[in-house]
């Protein structure tokens, strides 16, 4: 149990160094970008008008003063006033994180549904027709850019067959297009990695012994080959799932998602710095989160990681 | 088909023939029983304070939840809007009759003190608007009655009925906005417009609904949601799909789909301004106006709009766009003529010295491909014409600093209609972009902008056009057409100017 303790505690504090990493890098990045207030104002604005606006926003001060500003905050969870909406970044960003949550979700629950079995057919019946046909398609699936298939998707469903809406946010029909969309790559690049896994274990000595005594090849594969495959898939679906959850801006915006990834761009567009720095806290704590459960997970799937 | 006669089966053909004739699918498609207007545009809605905003996304909305006290219609003119009449009372007074019975989407009768903090607050530093500048011309506002608004400015200002019908202009309730404050009046906006605020989802739509008591007539449909759907290939699918009644912002390339499909059109309105290359004549060697002349003779502006804009916009003459005051018809689109060119440069001295053109990626439609052309087109001339991508903040950046290398894409809106609120706005001294000055050029542009003779100003105008075409300090290249996509069941003839204005008189569905 001390392990366990210990184990978890080291993760956690690496998860904050990690997040504290990231909200500096944001901050001098944004700031090296541009100065926001000649966006705000029209172009035949006064000088002291872009002076006051630039006070106003606390722009006027040194760099160290305002990144100490900025770390106090953010510990107490406040990113400042959004300069485009003029309301507290976080409350902006938190309208937008439902959305995005219910598509990355939708997605990696799609994702995985569909890509673990089929990687594990393709192993089992490795170098067969079905082998070779699932992993083509899973390679095209992995090389086709979002902005085309997204495109391709509302031609081809929403316009020509007239099954699906062509976008926006509403009822399950809404969400089919996008969290197909938004999918592809990571079923893909999960169906080719849980073949290779389970290759890899079909491959060992106990699976043989296993094989040997005669069991039947459905309960070596589900019995003992895919437990032991599950640390590497655990590892890449969890990846993929803090990808579909900050990755979504193409998807987003094809689909008119109202997601965070959206807000992301039009807030980096409108150099609207507190919305910026609170999506990217945001993301990489949802990030950060997953790693954590991950690793918890590893834990639990295999004994000899705790001990480590 | 038995008991059916060879003769009955053939007149039942005919009738089923003559039907469809009559009726073609498409036809079915042209009326509609609709009650709800769905716009899909470009972009979010950021404010429903009027004062707060003047990007396109959020005025197509502000025009229709407020009036302004005048009106510019698609024709160009101004007509009454909750000013009935207006008169120039002395040289620095304008007076304004109010129009009487009007309320305002919470029940509050609207009056002269409505207008007079309306205004007062575009400029008062507290309030901290997008708009603070618009009337900067005026000195103070008196509200004798409930019915009559008096402004006094601070020079002749022939404008001012023209300033207030645009941006800052919009009016909003004096005591709501005092009762809940800024905040709460942009997430529950009230104004006197066609259509009242219902409900707002970021980034994805915005519902609104007719007001049954406007004072224009209710318009002709329930209930107006706007949607947001950034990418143009998907704004123009779910056109197509009839998801949406009307989209904005619809790309040349895109025009040929929506008109082939038998349900849908495209319209427009010729933009209200120019797509110009703003020139900084403070560098060499575009100090020198024979370089300058020589660069406009060296494009090709026909090809231009036929290929690059499938014809959508028009060879500009001067600095003044068309549909403005004191436009001149008479002059000619200005010539492309790249022997004349040469010969001008000859006479310039010019011995190949970089002329950067700094542009953005769609920041206005097709710079970047227009700054490709165009470049090829001045390299043909012997103009050693270089390319350079900026980003849109790196462009802001420039403007305020003054410190583009050559010239950059600039799209000056004519917000008066009329070329005080265009090129003077710009290009006068102080001006943003204030690159370059001639002492006749300023004289006449200062004593136009405070003149109340128009037989003076058109005078005025016509002079610096003629200095204008000698030195170039912008390099006009086309007015383009604002254009969208509707169903063909809507009738509606568009503003010149992103207003999007749907009123009674110039919108409504085809019923069948």
């Amino acid at each position: 149990m001390r392990d366990v303790a210990l184990y978890a505690g080291r993760r956690v504090l690496r998860a904050g160094v990690a997040l504290w990493l990231v909200s500096t890098v944001v901050f001098v990045v944004m700031r090296l970008s541009g100065d926001p207030v000649p966006l705000l104002l029209p172009p035949d604005a006064p000088r002291s008008e872009i002076f006051r606006v630039r006070a106003e926003l606390g722009l006027d001060r040194p760099l160290p003063v305002q990144y100490v500003t900025f770390l106090g905050n953010v510990a107490r969870g406040d990113f400042g006033r959004s300069i485009h909406f003029k309301t507290p970044a976080m409350t902006v960003v938190l309208d937008y994180l439902p959305a995005t949550i219910e598509l990355g979700l939708t997605a990696f629950v799609v994702a995985v549904l569909v890509a673990v079995p089929i990687g594990v057919v393709s192993a089992a019946h490795r170098n067969s027709p079905l082998d070779h046909a699932a992993m083509a398609v899973a390679l095209v699936g992995q090389s086709a850019p979002t902005f085309f298939l997204g495109i391709l998707f509302i031609l081809l469903v929403s316009l020509k067959a007239g099954l699906l809406p062509t976008g926006g946010r509403g009822d399950w029909h809404y969400l089919v297009l996008p969290a197909l969309t938004l999918s592809v790559f990571a079923m893909a690049y999960v169906a080719r990695l849980t073949r290779s896994a389970v290759l890899e274990i079909l491959r060992t000595d106990y699976v043989r012994t296993a094989r040997a005594k005669g069991l039947s090849e459905t309960l070596v594969v589900a019995k003992h080959t895919l437990k032991n495959a599950a640390v590497p898939i655990v590892t890449i679906t969890g990846l993929q799932f803090g990808a579909l959850l900050g990755g979504a801006v193409v998807t987003e915006t094809v689909f008119a998602w109202p997601g965070m990834g959206r807000l992301a761009i039009q807030s980096i567009y409108n150099r609207d710095y507190p919305v910026v720095q609170c999506v990217v806290f945001i993301s990489a704590a949802l990030f950060v989160v997953i790693n954590f459960a991950v690793d918890m997970l590893y834990g639990v799937l295999d004994p000899r990681i705790r001990a480590r | 088909m038995t008991g059916m006669t060879r003769r009955e089966l053939i007149t039942g053909a005919a009738a089923a023939a003559g039907a469809v004739a009559v009726l073609p699918g498409p036809a079915r498609a042209q009326t509609t029983q609709k009650r709800e207007l769905i716009v899909a545009q470009g972009g979010d809605i950021a404010f429903f304070d009027p004062h707060m905003s003047t990007s396109s996304n959020d005025i197509r909305v502000s025009f229709n939840l407020y009036d302004n006290l005048t009106s510019r219609h698609p024709d160009g003119k101004l007509y009454p809007g909750l000013a009935t009449e207006w008169k120039l009372t002395a040289p620095t007074t304008w007076t304004f009759k109010l129009r009487p019975g009007v309320k305002f989407h919470n029940g509050d009768p609207f009056s002269s003190s409505d207008v007079k903090a309306s205004i007062e607050r575009t400029y008062d530093p507290a309030a901290k608007t997008r708009v603070s500048t618009v009337f900067s011309t005026i000195e103070r506002i008196e509200a004798p009655d409930p019915g009559t608004v008096v402004f006094h400015t601070k020079k002749p200002d022939p404008l001012l009925p023209a300033r207030l019908a645009f941006y800052g202009g919009q009016i909003v309730p004096e005591k709501y906005l005092k009762s809940v404050g800024p905040d709460t009046f942009n997430g529950k906006p009230v104004g006197t417009g066609p259509i009242r605020f219902v409900s707002w989802t970021k980034d994805d739509k915005a519902v609104l609904e007719a007001n049954p008591d406007y004072w224009g007539g209710r318009i002709d449909v329930d209930r107006l949601v706007m949607r947001a759907i950034p990418e143009t290939a998907p704004r123009v699918a779910s056109l197509l799909k009839g998801e949406v009644d009307a989209i904005t912002q619809l790309a040349p390339d895109h025009g040929d789909r929506v008109n082939a499909n038998p349900t849908t059109r495209m319209i427009g309105a010729l933009y209200a301004g120019l797509y110009v290359l703003a020139v900084n004549s403070n560098v060499k060697p575009l100090d020198n106006p024979l370089v300058k002349q020589a660069l406009s003779l060296g494009i090709d502006r026909e090809i231009i709009v036929k290929e690059l804009w499938r014809g959508r916009g028009i060879v500009p003459n001067s600095m003044i766009a068309k549909g403005d005051n004191h436009f001149d018809a008479s002059l000619p689109p200005l010539k492309y003529d790249p022997r004349e060119a040469r010969e001008r440069l000859k006479k310039a001295g010019y011995k190949g010295e970089e002329i950067v053109i700094e542009t953005t990626v769609g920041y206005t439609a097709n710079d970047k491909a227009m700054s490709e052309a165009i470049q090829a087109m001045w390299r043909d001339v012997g103009v050693n014409a270089k390319v350079e991508q900026l980003e849109y903040s790196v462009r802001a950046q420039k403007l305020r600093d003054k410190s583009f290398k050559g010239l950059w894409w600039s799209d000056p809106t004519s917000t008066l209609s009329d070329p005080d609120g265009m090129f003077w706005r710009l290009l006068g001294p102080g001006g943003p972009q204030d690159y370059w000055r001639h002492a006749r050029f300023d004289q006449l542009g200062d004593a136009a902008r405070f003149s109340v003779d128009e037989k003076f100003r058109a005078q005025a105008y016509k002079e610096m056009t003629q200095i204008f075409l000698e030195h170039f300090p912008w390099v006009p290249v086309i007015q383009p057409y604002e254009d969208y996509g509707i169903q063909r069941y809507v009738e509606w003839t568009p503003n010149p100017n992103q207003q999007f204005e749907i009123r009674r008189f110039n919108f409504r569905f085809r019923r069948a």
